[in-house]
């Protein structure tokens, strides 16, 4: 099911991200990965390669609470981002408050909203979601 | 008319005008002949003893109708000087008339002399009792004003046009901490705090001018100690008939102590708001942060299994994933106590207790076949409640499933929900016939977060600390009645719906 090529993960959390990781890996999620630290390291290297139109992540899991940059931030400066390639994006976060939730709503580009932990589970519906489209 | 009418009439008319004198001014005549030891009495002088007109007075009968007491004894001890030194008397004293009113009198008594002896006493006798009693409430009033001035809780004092004391009253000494003399040796812009000097001089001028006549300020005084005292100001002002100021009256109204509660009132409120945003920020930190190491632990056991399966083959591996998903149970019930109390604006709406309690019925209905229990309804179909849908479920449900799964051993659940009207509350009573709590014991941590009161296998003691937050959360209130080994009965005091 390798439909996905790149996926960009978007946190400041090293054990999720390595855990992210292992678990695409192990899933078959993707071929190659993009790792951010936080939004303005992404924003940075992001927008030079969006613009060149030469590999361009399908997917980018983002976290909210992040240093610096924080995962609001960064989608309101990406939307400004003119991109070749649809880029679906899913916010992935441990917070459960319901305000959080609902704020991405407010967001057209965002698919869906991600309860942590990730499980090879959410991955798989992730990867279906993106397939269909 | 013919002369000799006219004659009589005139003559007439001189007897009436003695008579309309003494009427008029209530003055009797008498006269006392000591000779033949008789006494006369004029019409008035009867009439003010209220005695019929052929009444025939002596001196002993005359000397009984005074008062008993001061006013007979003094009577007597004047007109025997009269008689015996010759000495005129004029006294101001009470009778007790025929009719046995109390009356004050004026009694004058004057020695006729004939040859250095004293042949008759002639006298007058004025009914005053109108007068002096009125001169009497007057003193009586004004007595009571100067109480009511001396012994008022308010600090009262009048001050003249230059803002000296005239006169100061006990309350306002012991608010400054002077004496009287102290102070009527001050004038209170010496007692003012320097700051407020200015406060009220205006309206003071104005009042001067006739401009208002009474103002009412709020300023600051000084205790002889030094200490500031606030104070409600009170000034009205006085004048002769003319309309001239005379003086002032100030009342000061003493409010350093409730300046005091009020500003400790401000304090106990800003406390409060500063632990809310501390309990919305702990609802964040939980929310956010337990959250993400709960969750990365979790993650870490999943990649485990499938990355390194030979590690999970043990006896401890399986404990450690059940501590981990405990933890993240217990996260996520803090999230949801501190999301229920720290919502300000919480939508609540119509929600009909019936249906709700069939809805949650059938949703436990395998739970209820399971263990065999029996559950009986009696909920008027017509009661609606006001509350938030999600939390009316979550209540029912957890009152329900704790009937159930708290039930005593070898004995199916019997469980009975009825509602009724209370004031402004719908009770629904859910009774039981379990294990009960010993409310002794446990009553006061009953509802408190992680306690457990059977030794049950998934008894967590969340369940009652999170209903009843959520109770109150829509204004409601929960009670409880339980026997050991008889059963337990809540009563939940639900919002009743308000139709308009």
């Amino acid at each position: 099911m390798k439909q996905i090529d790149i996926a960009c993960i978007i946190d400041d959390d090293p054990i999720f991200v390595f855990g992210a990781k292992r678990m695409m890996e192990l899933s078959d999620f993707c071929e190659s990965f993009m790792i951010y630290k936080n939004g303005q390291e992404a924003i940075d290297n992001l927008k030079p390669i969006i613009i060149s139109g030469e590999n361009i992540p399908d997917v980018i899991l983002l976290d909210i609470n992040m240093p610096i940059m924080d995962g609001w931030q960064f989608l309101d400066e990406f939307i400004k981002i003119e991109s070749s390639k649809e880029i679906t994006i899913f916010i992935v976060s441990s917070s459960i408050d319901p305000a959080d939730k609902e704020r991405v709503k407010q967001y057209q580009n965002v698919s869906n909203y991600i309860v942590k932990p990730i499980s090879i589970e959410k991955l798989k519906r992730i990867s279906e979601g993106i397939t269909e489209v | 008319m013919s002369s000799l009418t006219k004659q009589i009439l005139s003559h007439s008319c001189d007897i009436s005008l003695l008579d309309f004198i003494q009427k008029a001014a209530s003055i009797g005549t008498w006269e006392f002949d000591i000779e033949s030891n008789s006494l006369y009495w004029s019409d008035e002088t009867k009439r003010i003893h209220e005695v019929p007109l052929d009444y025939i007075p002596n001196v002993e009968t005359g000397i009984s109708f005074y008062k008993q007491g001061y006013s007979r004894n003094r009577i007597t001890e004047l007109f025997t000087i009269c008689l015996e030194k010759l000495e005129k008397y004029d006294a101001e004293l009470q009778i007790v008339t025929a009719n046995g009113k109390d009356k004050w009198v004026r009694a004058i008594g004057i020695p006729v002399i004939e040859n250095g002896k004293c042949i008759k006493v002639q006298g007058l006798f004025q009914d005053i009792d109108e007068k002096t009693k009125n001169a009497r409430e007057l003193a009586y009033k004004e007595d009571q004003l100067r109480r009511t001035f001396d012994n008022a809780l308010v600090g009262m004092a009048i001050v003249d046009l230059n803002g000296s004391w005239l006169n100061v009253n006990k309350s306002l000494c012991k608010t400054f901490g002077y004496t009287k003399e102290e102070l009527k040796q001050l004038s209170f812009m010496d007692i003012t705090h320097p700051d407020d000097l200015r406060v009220g001089y205006k309206a003071m001028m104005n009042m001067v001018n006739g401009k208002i006549n009474y103002f009412e300020t709020e300023k600051r005084y000084l205790h002889k100690n030094g200490n500031v005292i606030w104070a409600l100001l009170s000034t009205s002002i006085v004048k002769d008939k003319n309309g001239t100021p005379l003086h002032f009256v100030a009342q000061i109204n003493d409010l350093t102590q409730i300046k005091k509660s009020s500003s400790k009132v401000a304090q106990l409120l800003a406390t409060t708001e500063n632990q809310n945003k501390r309990l919305l920020n702990f609802a964040h930190i939980v929310s956010h942060n337990l959250r993400s190491h709960y969750s990365n632990l979790d993650m870490l056991l999943d990649i485990m299994k499938m990355d390194v399966p030979e590690t999970t083959k043990n006896s401890i591996f399986p404990l450690i994933e059940d501590a981990v998903n405990h933890l993240g149970d217990t996260v996520s019930n803090l999230n949801d106590v501190a999301v229920m109390n720290t919502k300000r604006n919480i939508n609540v709406e119509n929600v009909n207790l019936s249906k709700s309690i069939d809805n949650v019925l059938s949703s436990i209905a395998a739970q209820i076949l399971q263990t065999q229990s029996k559950v009986s309804v009696d909920v008027d179909p017509k009661i609606n409640i006001s509350g938030i849908p999600a939390y009316i479920d979550s209540i029912l449900l957890n009152f329900l499933t704790n009937s159930i799964k708290y039930k005593r051993q070898h004995e199916n659940a019997v469980i009975l929900l009825r509602a009724y009207e209370k004031g402004e509350y719908i009770v629904l009573e859910i009774i039981d016939n379990g294990q009960g709590i010993d409310l002794s014991k446990h009553g006061d941590k009953l509802f408190g977060m992680y306690k457990t009161f059977h030794n049950h296998e998934d008894s967590r003691g969340l369940g009652l600390f999170i209903t009843k937050n959520q109770i109150e959360a829509i204004g409601g209130k929960i009670e409880v009645n339980s026997e050991v080994n008889k059963g337990t009965t809540f009563y939940i005091h639900l919002r009743k719906h308000e139709t308009n």
